[in-house]
Formats: structure tokens, sequence, C-alpha cells
């Protein structure tokens, strides 16, 4: 199965994207990182669930 | 008089050694009853998809009464506060659109209102999230505005309502999960998976429309279907089970000979449908293949899976025809008519499930089901009858 496109599986908003957005980051930057991956997921999960789901 | 821990137990060995087309003690029992669970707990089609409290405490009052092995801890499943939350047009509600004791129905919108425009495909194709997001989304739900459009009151809570109103759901099935467990039972399924053509189908271009392009632009569709195929294989994976004990479900609709040609189901379903299932199966993953209909006519396509990767389930399908073909491969479930359960007497309920189970199950195996989800127009007393027939004719 071949992921094309500009989101892969999982993801609504590139962390890679949204990084662009913030200042230097001063802490952990792969924290952050995981939290935004992980909460951006649910996004993902919405909008997927609606289709095959509801 | 065992625990309901060790009854737990013993029904789930039970369960899984049938899934893995193995002997077990008996002939596992796994009703998918929706709509029935309500008629026995007193309730309404309204109650139980309207509230799904009520639609859990039907399937709790029901396991207390029938010694029934695995169920779903809510078969009625669409609880309706959902696509309510984000005003969908696609379904009619017991209470609302239907008489209060209809179960719910799914509203397919005519060719020309297809949620998705024949002309789309390659922006799905290019970025299906996107798709979902700006485009779909707005069309499905009356509420939601499309991309450039004034943003709304009502657009802001269809997707704030309808992302808490789901997660509140799947966060109360887990509990009514270990509600399940607590009386015993096992929870039947876990994790959701449709294949890439009968998504399409269902919900972007319509049956018809999509029999359309699959002679004007069979090209798009397949590659509509390859983009497709790494996202529902992601939320198979997302929603399968953790101990990797209950299977995904894998709801077949219409992608079957003659709802689409022998062509069209060699050259687009199943080359987009098989490396989900395989990779789930790679992933640890057994796939409850739930064939809605009469899928026969793909019965040794079907044995290119590994062995053991499935467990195929005949709704309309012939049962013993299934089992000549992948009984070595796979365990069956399923195939037990549901209009007999409606119409038929309790003899007749029990007579069948002899013949089902003499025919297919004699090696193990075998779960009993109905062909299709049993709803209210099912009798009691023949749902007892299969119950308890089951028990008298499934011990080994």
């Amino acid at each position: 199965m071949e992921e094309k496109g500009p989101r892969k599986p999982g993801v609504c908003v590139p962390w890679e994207e949204k990084v662009k957005e913030l200042p230097p980051l001063s802490g952990d930057p792969e924290l952050v990182r995981k939290i935004w991956e992980e909460v951006d997921l649910f996004g993902y999960i919405f909008i997927w669930h609606c289709l095959v789901s509801f | 008089m065992p625990s309901r821990e060790e009854l737990y137990q013993a029904r789930l060995k039970r369960y899984c050694t049938a899934m893995h087309n193995g002997k077990p003690d008996m002939v596992p029992l796994r009703p998918f009853v929706a709509e029935f669970t309500a008629k026995y707990a007193g309730f309404t089609c309204q109650e139980v998809t309207q509230d799904y409290r009520k639609a859990f405490q039907a399937v709790l009052r029901c396991v207390e009464d029938f010694d029934w092995d695995a169920v779903v801890g809510n078969m009625v499943y669409v609880f309706a506060g959902i696509p309510q939350a984000m005003n969908l047009s696609y379904y009619a509600f017991p209470g609302v659109e239907l008489p209060p004791d209809v179960g719910f129905q799914y509203k397919e919108p005519p060719e020309e209102r297809a949620f998705m425009l024949p002309e789309e495909y390659d922006l799905l194709i290019e970025d299906p999230t996107g798709y979902l997001f700006n485009v779909w989304f707005p069309r499905v739900s009356r509420d939601a505005v499309p991309i450039g459009e004034p943003v709304t009151f009502r657009n802001n809570l269809a997707y704030l309502k309808g992302g808490m109103a789901m997660l509140d759901y799947f966060t109360a099935m887990g509990k009514q999960n270990e509600a399940l467990k607590e009386k015993g039972v096992v929870p039947a399924i876990c994790g959701i998976l449709k294949a890439p053509l009968d998504i399409l189908a269902d919900k972007l271009r319509g049956y018809y429309g999509l029999a359309r392009d699959l002679v004007e632009r069979p090209g798009k569709v397949l590659q509509a279907c390859e983009a497709l195929m790494p996202h529902l294989f992601k939320v198979a994976l997302l929603s399968a089970d953790p101990e990797k004990q209950l299977p995904v479900t894998m709801w077949m609709h219409r992608s079957c000979v003659p709802l689409i040609s022998m062509d069209h189901f060699r050259n687009i379903y199943w080359p987009t449908t098989k490396p989900i299932l395989e990779e789930l199966w790679k992933e640890g993953h057994q796939v409850l293949m739930y064939a809605e209909g009469n899928w026969d006519a793909h019965l040794e396509t079907f044995r290119e899976l590994p062995a053991g990767s499935i467990i195929y389930h005949v709704d309309r399908g012939d049962i013993f025809k299934a089992h000549r073909i992948l009984g070595d491969r796979f365990a069956l479930s399923g195939g037990f008519p549901n209009d007999l359960l409606t119409f038929g007497t309790a003899e007749e309920v029990r007579e069948y499930c002899r013949k089902i189970i003499q025919g297919v199950a004699r090696d193990g195996g075998y779960i009993m089901d109905a062909g299709a989800i049993i709803q209210n127009d099912a009798s009691v007393e023949n749902v007892r009858a299969l119950t308890e027939a089951t028990r008298e004719y499934g011990q080994y």
C-alpha cells in the first residue's frame, strides 16, 4: 500500500508544517512533536469514522 | 457453578478456538443481536437508537437470559446523537423520520446529488483526508459550510459536538465491553474496516454513480481505491483489539457479482482489499469478513488469503458451499436464515440449526449466528430455540 499525498494516514496537520509556525523551541522538541501528533490524530479519527462508521 | 470470570475465560477460549478454525468444547454462539435486544428488554427502536445507555442496558439484559458466548456491546451501533450533532443528511431515525419502532435507515442520495461528484476523483486521490474535511463533510452535513463561505455558529457546532459525541460514545463502548466481561460474555468484535470500493459506493459516489464510473472511468476508480487503502487500513489498525484476540470486522456491502462485474471485482475490488487483509494479519489481527448479501461467486478468490487470517461470515450465500470451498482454511459463521427467525416455527429453527451444525461444524471452525443482524422482527421464541438447539446439537 503506497502512501501518497500531503497527509499520511493518521495525520491532519503534519508536524513539519506546524513546526514552521512556532518560535524556536526552547525545550524538548520531541515532546512538543509527540503531543502535537497524538492530538492531531483525534481529528483524523473523527473524519474517517464519520466516513466509515457513521 | 462457575464464576463469571471462569465463564468468561471458557467462552473466550471457545470463541477464539473456533475463530482459528479449531474444535472447541462446543459450537460457540455469537448472535449479532441489534434491535432484537430492544424488543426483548422492552424498549422501542427509538429508545435504543437515540439513547445508547438504553441500548447497552438492553444487551446486558439479553446476555443475562440467553446463553451466548459473544455479542456486540451495541449492534444498533449508530448512536443517533452523533449524526444528529453533525446534522448528517443520510440517516432516517426512529421517532424522528420513522415510526418509533422501526430500525434506523441509511438514505442514499440520487445520483445527481451524490456526496462526491464524478469530476472530483483527482481531489480525493491527491489528498483523501483533506477531501473529506474540505469537500465531503460540508456536503453530508446540513450545518457545515463549504470552504470559502462565511463560517457560521452551526458550522462550528457540527464539528465540535460531533467530535465530542463520538468521543463520549467510544469511551462508553469501552465501559460496556467491560460490563459484558463482568457478566462472563465476550465482546465479539473490535475494530472496523470497509473495502475501498465499498466505501466509494456507500458514502462518496453512491452505488449508481459508482456503477457508471466503473464503465466510464475505471482507471480513476482504481486510483481512488488505491488512495483510500492506507487510510482504511489505518482506521482498522487504530480500532483493532490491542490484545489481538477479537477480530476486526469488514462489513462487506455491494462489491460482489452481480452488483459489479467479475472483471471489476478481480481488477479493482480485490487488488485493493486483499493487501489490507494481509497487512492486518501480519500485524496479528484476524478479520471477520461479514459478507452481506451473497458473495458465493468469490469464494475461490478468498482462498488466496493466508489460512486462518479471516473468519468468513455467510449471510444470503450458501453456508454449505462456503464450507466446502473455504472450510479447510478459515472458520465460518452465520448462514442461519433471518426470515426463519421471523416467520418460522421454533421446531423449524431447531431443525435448521441441527442441519448447519451437522453440515459445517463437525470438525469445529464454526460460530453460530444468523446471516444478518437480528432486528426486532425476530421472535423471542425463535431466538431462544436457536440458542438452545445450538447448545443441544453443538457439543463435541
